[in-house]
């Protein structure tokens, strides 16, 4: 006869993962706990109960090694193909890889900036489900870093301005707008760096960015980009939800959150936005086959799903974000803004620009019916003809920086696309500039923190950036004066591009 | 142990069988419903490869919403464990009409006998209505306790197809075809903590088989009913349930009268989520509520329960759409799982 044994049960994977978060934890006693995680309070945030958070994804390490181990796998495999392959030849054309250097230089650093903020939220939340979760997001982050330096690599081999991004990233001056966006999450709390980064940035609007971006990679024969993009991607699910379960369990553990949360969703989306309109230009300028307009996937990612999300936030007594509704008003100006400022400046960067064609000027007045003619295709008129003549534009003088997002203050009243807006704070004595309402508040908020911006422009006029003449700065930058700058439009990487597809034009 | 028929997807086969499996998408693309195949063999059907990884397929992981059985199987799933949820198969089920009466000028009270069919307070059957192709759904009105039948209460929809067959057609005596149980709103006993039962209009219903389930134990924690309507006729078993409040010291109840009142009511005016918040003094932190009604209703009390500490993890809700309702339904964020 058989002996009634039950064999021991499997743990389920609840049970696992709670073993490896709360049953890892434990409460200090050769120091209190308030040393032990000295910052978690210090943010004004009030936890009751730690076990109150749920986990928002339950993976253990051994799962996430093997997941991300076959991830690793199926990108470098198509990495080595795309070397082998020449799949540099496949883009639409060079003018689309401004796009790719614009997105690599300035968005492959805040990766790694990434991965030191989770690394240190991971280290000062004092609970245990919290803090796994944040150290595996690091891990995702520096995965994602090194995928992308590795697109860049090979993309450094063909074209110009990608040979020295950390440097640059430190320096020069349009890098300044991520640089700083993560900077100030980075110096932030643990709470407000979750909420900037995994709610505001990576729920809210991280569509935005790769969707179209990868969208538009995938058009324009970008395959190297599209596969660290959908690498990417398959984290960033776990990454959304715990930024939705961050804001979740600080709204839920007790009412004095709420004011401090609703502060910051007012901020980051302010500042993700305004971050976020270097990629309107990309949409709408820098990709020969283009997606949809950035007024587009504002309206479908913003408007729509922002406004369900906001919609469910109202239940917690949370608001819609200050100066959504100027952001509205702004979608159909805000990429030719943009597009005007690289332009002016586009001597001092890395990258080129240059006048749309007559069939991009078609797409863009199709897409901005009220703006695009009467506002912007007079301006690019009168440059195409500047041009024509020898005489391409180029602004020698060094622009106003908005204090708070860093980008030249050329964006308009919101009421009025003609008007330029300027805003001021005066702070001990200082006067402060910035370019909107929205930059303005977030400085009066935190004047401390925010008047110690370091400004490229303020930077140069103090002679710290190598010299007073642009060669100075340019040769501080690390830039090769000649080849990584100016226009397209008679650059030595247009000169390669149209050799090595000269068979593919007499074809055609 | 449950039965799959050829070609039918192990989600479906365990949901039928009342295993509630967590799902989705239902296509292969989340990856939410992923099991474990410890023994027998399956067709993975069309799971994505990044839904369901190479290393998973190895390791004989499936997604249940998309395999299908090529052998007799053993599955292990990882399910959140309701302790209250008793897993009643669905099945399909023909009862009797033995009595019919209006409740309200609206309302009619159906009551069918049938025999073999087990449910928990709060649930629903789907009605098969001749002629329509989907059927419609109502809660049981009555306690699972009252042997051989339930009551249902239909509403008449201006217009409805459905509950004006049920109204016009449907006579005592005729059968009446239907599907069940179904629904996750039940009473968590094991919670133990007081109860707070929200009704809107014909949301009564199951709030009242919730009612007086709880009320057939022995004891239990206070129960507070609030009871909301547009006027005093609209009020289905009003007298019975000031009785029973009277009478039974764990219960209290409050009726609600949205619309004009005769000079008579002296109960309370305006709308349930209002009466949470003049009856419980703004604090609902430590209850259990049950809300069941029309959609702006159970949104309504939502927003007043989280105002009060109380949030989706102590809250259920029913939603009471009719078909015209459901094609209006607002768009939603995933920051909710159920509410």
């Amino acid at each position: 006869m058989a002996a009634a044994t039950s064999a021991p049960r499997r743990l389920s994977l609840k049970r696992k993962y709670a073993m490896l978060t709360r049953g890892l934890g434990w409460e200090t006693t050769y120091q209190p706990m308030d040393k032990v995680y000295p910052f978690d309070r210090f943010e004004g945030i009030v936890i009751h109960d730690w076990d109150g958070w749920e986990d928002p994804f339950r993976l253990t390490v051994d799962a996430y090694w093997k997941y991300q181990a076959e991830k690793e796998r199926k990108l470098y495999a198509v990495m080595d193909s795309v070397a082998q392959n020449n799949g540099q030849l496949g883009i639409t054309d060079a003018r689309y890889l401004n796009a790719v250097k614009l997105f690599l230089t300035g968005v492959t650093p805040l990766e790694y900036a990434a991965h030191r903020g989770f690394a240190h939220a991971g280290r000062h939340l004092r609970g245990v489900g919290a803090r796994i979760a944040a150290q595996m997001q690091s891990l995702d982050e520096l995965r994602h870093a090194q995928t992308q330096i590795h697109t860049l690599s090979h993309y450094n081999k063909y074209f110009d301005g990608l040979h020295d991004f950390a440097h640059m990233h430190d320096r020069v001056w349009y890098l300044s707008v991520p640089k700083s966006f993560f900077d100030d999450a980075l110096t932030a709390g643990p709470f407000e760096f979750v909420t900037a980064i995994s709610f505001s940035f990576e729920y809210v609007l991280t569509n935005l960015l790769f969707v179209p971006f990868m969208s538009g990679a995938a058009f324009n024969g970008d395959m190297a980009t599209v596969t660290f993009g959908f690498s990417a991607q398959s984290d960033e699910s776990r990454h959304m939800t715990l930024g939705l379960e961050v804001v979740k369990f600080m709204l839920e553990q007790d009412p004095a959150n709420v004011p401090i949360v609703q502060r910051w969703l007012d901020k980051w989306f302010w500042r993700g936005y305004r971050l976020l309109s270097l990629v309107s230009a990309m949409m709408d300028y820098m990709l020969p086959k283009r997606v949809m307009s950035w007024a587009e996937a504002w309206e479908m990612y913003f408007e729509e799903s922002g406004g369900a999300l906001f919609a469910d936030l109202e239940r917690y007594g949370i608001r819609p974000p200050k100066h959504h509704d100027v952001a509205k008003k702004e979608k159909s100006r805000l990429s030719h803004e943009v597009w005007t400022i690289l332009y002016n400046y586009t001597h001092a960067a890395a990258f080129h620009t240059w006048v749309p064609s007559d069939d991009e000027m078609q797409w863009l007045s199709s897409k901005y019916p009220d703006t695009f003619d009467r506002l912007y295709r007079p301006r690019y008129r009168m440059w195409r003809e500047a041009a024509a003549r020898g005489e391409r534009f180029y602004n020698d003088a060094l622009p106003q920086l908005c204090n708070v997002c860093q980008i030249p203050m050329a964006f308009t009243e919101p009421d009025d696309p003609t008007k330029i807006a300027f805003r001021e704070s005066i702070w001990r004595g200082e006067r402060f500039h910035f370019c909107s309402d929205g930059c303005k508040d977030i400085f009066d908020d935190e004047p401390e923190k925010m008047s110690q911006s370091w400004l490229p422009v303020h930077q140069i006029f103090q002679g710290n950036c190598g010299g007073a003449s642009i060669e100075d700065v340019l040769r501080y930058y690390h830039l090769n004066i000649g080849a990584d700058n100016l226009d397209y439009e008679g650059s030595p990487e247009q000169e390669l591009w149209d050799a090595w597809t000269a068979d593919r034009r007499t074809a055609r | 142990m449950v039965d799959v028929a050829a070609g039918q997807t192990l989600l479906a086969a365990c949901l039928r069988a009342g295993v509630h499996l967590p799902h989705a998408c239902n296509h292969g693309l989340c990856g939410t419903c992923k099991v474990t195949v410890l023994e027998g063999e399956v067709d993975l059907g069309a799971a994505s490869t990044f839904a369901l990884m190479d290393v998973e397929r190895e390791e004989g992981k499936a997604l249940a919403c998309c395999a299908t059985l090529r052998s007799d199987a053993v599955i292990e799933a990882d399910i959140d464990e309701d302790p209250d949820a008793l897993r009643l198969a669905v099945g399909d089920h023909v009862g009797r009409v033995v009595a019919a009466e209006m409740a309200t000028p609206d309302t009619r009270r159906i009551r069918v006998a049938v025999s073999g069919f087990a449910f928990q307070a709060g649930q629903y059957v789907d009605v098969r209505i001749p002629g329509l192709e989907r059927p419609r759904a109502f809660s049981m009105a009555t306690a699972p306790s009252a042997r051989g039948g339930f009551d249902l209460l239909v509403k008449r929809v201006p217009g409805g197809e459905g509950t004006g067959w049920l109204h016009d057609r449907l006579a005592v005596g005729d059968a009446l075809a239907f599907a069940g149980p179904f629904g996750r709103f039940f009473v968590r006993r094991s919670a133990d903590r007081p109860i707070l039962l929200l009704a809107g209009g014909s949301g009564i219903s199951a709030i009242r088989s919730m009612l007086d389930d709880l009320l057939g134990d022995a004891g239990g924690p206070p129960i507070r009913l609030i009871y909301g309507a547009r006027s005093e006729r609209d009020l289905v078993g009003h007298a019975e349930l000031v009785a029973r409040a009277a009478s039974t010291a764990r219960l209290s109840y409050t009726a609600v009268l949205s619309e004009e009142a005769s000079p008579r009511w002296d109960g309370a005016r305006g709308f349930v989520h209002e009466q949470i918040e003049a009856t419980l003094g703004g604090s609902c932190a430590g209850h259990t509520a049950y809300v069941c009604g029309p959609p702006a209703m159970i949104e309504a009390c939502i927003r007043s329960l989280m105002k009060g500490r109380l949030f989706e993890r102590d809250i259920y809700t029913e939603r009471f759409v009719t078909v015209a309702d459901g094609a209006a339904a607002l768009a939603r964020s995933p920051l909710f799982k159920r509410l």
